[in-house]
């Protein structure tokens, strides 16, 4: 292994906080299920499902953009691959992860509930839909994306390695032949995951865009989650002396793109349905426009697109690791509160029953707590390996002073 | 394992940007002879007669449509909209190509498309031109169109704010706008390298007006870098925004097959598809008939063959998340809408749109294909058929039959519909012949900034100036900066 860019020694530490972190939200995230009265099973499974989503979706994010960046072929990839390489690993983790879903599959969707003790309308639809919604397909179709997502996570993990072992100048080559056919894959298989899912906890919503709006979200948590991971390792050498403020203003402005995207598409979604105004659509909308919900969107549209927008316009700030970790910081803030009002006024029936303020904070414990799991797999994989791809041909180019900013 | 970073000789495997043995007077000389050339050639001369034969088509089908009313075309209740639209729609997804390769690849660093630029704006200008003229005699009073602006009028009459035709109007006017100062600002410097190089004095005061005193002086350099850079700027969200609310024309009714909330992603990117097709189908002919091969290589036309490829994807993914929603839904009429569209009257159309734009394109993941100048043809043809079918069958099959089976009437285009359709392809290609023949359709000056005699050695100029910046030299603000 090359040495010089080894992992710092302390990371262990980082890991180990992560841990720690992770294990006080576990103890929260236990309290809130205990107390929440005599739905403890239900409330675990909800609060398991959001944190599941957002903690995948850095798995996913991670693995996207590792394929765009071979297949840009782009010097800027260079720095963020080990990092990206780690975070896909990571799906090996979530598909372990996955057996508590298959598990609490009742306390989630409707679809798997006994058709007789549903009104009329929802039965119609569960009979319709019983082709593609059924737990044995469902578990059938996690296993076929997961195949998919780890079959391209570790073949390109391969032609890495081969890389780094070999000086293996055609690896590059190899992995970007993989890219293109492969995103397609991949993109597929995320869309039709976000329907299992998300989209299905509610038994007539549909919107086509649904896929991609998903893909552009887990975009946005990735490249917020990238940020922090190059200012943790930026703190420390030998990578103190790598980044430069153009490897996080590259990272600024896809941030900045990310976020006009997902603005763009979770928009069009709006405005189209809210046109349309179809008993089959708007309804979903609408438990979203009541109650506490109505201020947790407009907190959407401001802090999720507006407030990061205007400051991430700025080449000062997209320059200045200190302050860009900020945004990426109200940006994974947003992440969870945008799942938030994507999945849980679906336990709320349509008002049956609200979400109260402890229910709130036990499903950020639990994002929390899963999140120390994530993060020590993550940081584990990345002790493994250097953090640059040393032998690749553009690294010399990727960390050249100055460069064309 | 040596340690430390390896300088490995690394080659890049791609073919250049540009023909080796290029200078600046053989660049110059290379793209301005095609204007300057005394006469016209015959192949010229026969194609722009041909192009102008279809152009003459259409000022015939439109002097017979205003004097007539818009009867003389086929369509009908339900089916209100069919080739009019489809035809707007069309031409203007095919502009997209240009203000994409201008725009947004200039802001991606993309040098390649330096070569590629001007003509490919030319043709969102002449394809914008053509668009505009559907919904504009569509009015059927095309003398009282201007009623589309909300203007202050004694009535108290404005335009229905809430609907996407209306922005429409907006959105495709800016669009035109915008296109054409960007056409023609890049434009300048190449004007005055005309100016100075015609021999005759009249060809020396044409493009002196059209170069507004342009001397190559390094403030106006820098003022123009600046201005490019402001209206590349502002064209990349009008690429987005332009098909965007052209596809919000659809998805903002009810109608099945027209109400989907993909729509917006999904026909920015048939319009990129479509007009990277458009930009090879004329781009590869010319090419080879004007010997620009050095200019255009084949490094160009492999990458535009990914982004075609690229977007394609895009498309035929909505197609698939349509047909699974379709059934998904549980709804009637959207299940209704995906039988009908597959197996209905028209479903031959569905099943060619599939061919021409899923299956044939996916020859393009061959490197060999991608090599061959023939099969690319061969494919953005299919693909120019494609993108039209596809409007075909969102419009007209959507319409035709609707909710009420008892109003459901089929929809036959009339010799008017087919005559004001390839009279706006001759109309495009007339002025295509033109631009060619009049104007340097290749930046002559973007050309000269990848030849090696352009590229600053920076330790050199520090060694001359002892590290004072050279005089008269000033930083050229980037986009994104």
């Amino acid at each position: 292994m090359n040495t010089k860019y080894a992992a710092p020694a302390d990371l262990g530490k980082i890991q180990g906080i992560a841990f720690g972190l992770g294990l006080l939200g576990l103890i929260g995230w236990v309290i809130g299920v205990v107390m929440s009265g005599g739905h403890a099973k239900d409330t675990f499974f909800q609060t398991y499902l959001v944190a599941y989503v957002f903690w995948i979706g850095i798995s996913l994010g991670c693995l996207g953009l590792l394929m765009i960046q071979y297949l840009g072929g782009a010097s800027w990839g260079l720095v963020i691959r080990r990092p990206l390489e780690a975070a896909a690993h990571t799906l090996v983790l979530m598909l372990v992860l996955f057996v508590p879903i298959i598990v609490g599959l009742h306390s989630l969707y409707e679809w798997s509930h006994d058709p007789s003790t549903l009104s009329e309308a929802a039965r119609k639809m569960v009979e319709h839909k019983k082709v593609w919604l059924n737990p044995t397909a469902f578990a059938v179709r996690t296993a076929v994306y997961f195949a998919i997502w780890l079959g391209l996570a570790f073949t390109l993990r391969k032609f890495s390695r081969q890389q780094d072992e070999n000086a293996d100048m055609g690896a590059v080559q190899r992995a970007q032949n993989w890219s293109g056919p492969g995103f397609l894959f991949y993109g597929l298989a995320v869309t039709f995951a976000a329907i299992d899912w998300i989209m299905s906890l509610d038994l007539e919503w549909f919107s086509t865009i649904f896929g991609m709006l998903t893909i552009a979200g887990q975009g946005v948590l990735s490249i917020a989650f990238l940020i922090w991971i190059l200012v943790i390792l930026g703190k420390r050498e030998p990578m103190a002396h790598v980044y430069q403020p153009k490897h996080f203003h590259d990272l600024g402005k896809l941030q900045l793109a990310l976020v006009m995207v997902w603005a763009y598409f979770s928009f069009s979604q709006l405005l189209i349905i809210w046109a349309g105004n179809l008993p089959e659509e708007i309804p979903w909308y609408l438990e979203r426009f009541k109650g506490p919900w109505r201020y947790i969107g407009m907190a959407l549209i401001f802090l999720h697109f507006l407030l990061p927008f205007l400051l991430l316009l700025s080449r000062d700030l997209k320059r200045d690791a200190r302050r860009l970790k900020l945004v990426a910081a109200l940006l994974i803030v947003m992440r969870i509160v945008d799942l938030l009002w994507l999945i849980v006024p679906e336990f709320e029936h349509g008002g049956q029953h609200h979400t109260s303020p402890a229910g709130y904070v036990t499903y950020v414990a639990a994002v929390i707590g899963l999140g120390g799991i994530w993060l020590g797999w993550f940081f584990w994989q990345l002790r493994q390996r250097a953090l640059l791809p040393y032998n690749d041909p553009q690294l010399h180019e990727a960390l050249a002073a100055g460069g064309h900013h | 394992m040596a340690d430390g970073i390896q300088k490995h000789e690394y080659v890049d495997p791609r073919p250049p940007v540009l023909g080796p043995g290029h200078d600046l007077r053989s660049v110059t000389s290379k793209i301005a002879d095609i204007v300057f050339m005394r006469g016209f050639q015959k192949g010229w001369v026969f194609g722009f007669a041909v192009a102008f034969l279809g152009a003459l088509m259409l000022f015939n089908t439109i002097a017979y449509l205003v004097l007539k009313g818009i009867g003389i075309w086929g369509n009908n209740i339900p089916v209100g909209w069919a080739f009019d639209i489809i035809n707007f729609v069309w031409w203007i997804g095919i502009g997209h190509a240009g203000t994409l390769i201008s725009a947004i690849l200039l802001l991606l660093r993309q040098s390649w498309r330096n070569s590629i630029n001007r003509f490919a704006e030319a043709m969102t200008l002449f394809a914008v031109a053509c668009a505009g003229l559907f919904p504009a005699l569509h009015t059927g009073r095309p003398w009282m169109d201007y009623y589309l602006f909300p203007l202050p009028n004694t009535m108290g009459m404005w335009p229905n704010f809430r609907s996407p035709l209306m922005w429409d109007v907006f959105a495709v006017s800016t669009y035109a706008t915008v296109s054409a100062l960007f056409w023609f600002l890049g434009l300048v410097p190449d004007f005055a390298t005309m100016r100075d190089t015609a021999k005759h004095k009249w060809q020396k005061v044409i493009f002196g007006m059209l170069s507004m005193g342009w001397r190559g002086d390094a403030r106006h350099w820098s003022r123009y870098e600046t201005a490019y850079l402001l209206l590349a700027g502002l064209s990349t969200p009008l690429v987005l925004s332009v098909h965007t609310i052209v596809s919000f024309d659809f998805s903002i009714g009810i109608v099945p097959g027209w109400h989907a909330t993909i729509f917006p992603p999904y026909f920015v990117a048939g319009a990129v598809y479509a007009g990277f097709a458009m930009v090879l189908t004329i781009g590869i002919p010319v090419r080879k008939f004007y010997h620009l091969e050095d200019f255009i290589t084949v490094r160009h036309i492999r990458n535009m063959c990914k982004v075609m490829l690229t977007t394609g994807l895009i498309v035929c993914y909505g197609y698939a998340l349509e047909a699974f929603f379709g059934w998904y839904s549980g709804n009637t009429y959207e299940l209704f809408m995906m039988k009908n569209r597959m197996f209905g009257p028209y479903g031959y159309m569905y099943w060619l749109l599939i061919l021409c734009n899923f299956l044939v394109p996916q020859l393009l993941w061959f490197k060999k294909m991608r090599d061959s100048l023939f099969w690319i043809f061969v494919v953005c043809m299919f693909i120019n058929v494609g993108m039209w079918l596809e409007r075909f069958v969102i419009i007209v099959m959507s319409l035709n039959r609707d909710f009420l089976p008892s109003s459901w009437r089929m929809y036959r285009p009339t010799v008017f519909d087919f005559s004001m359709f390839f009279g706006t392809i001759g109309f495009f290609l007339t002025l295509m012949f033109l631009f060619i023949r009049f104007v340097p359709m290749i930046p002559i000056f973007e050309i000269k900034v990848m030849l090696p005699e352009a590229k600053v050695d920076e330790h050199k100029v520090e060694e001359l100036t002892k590290g004072k910046a050279p005089v008269g030299v000033t930083p050229v603000p980037q986009f994104g900066d």
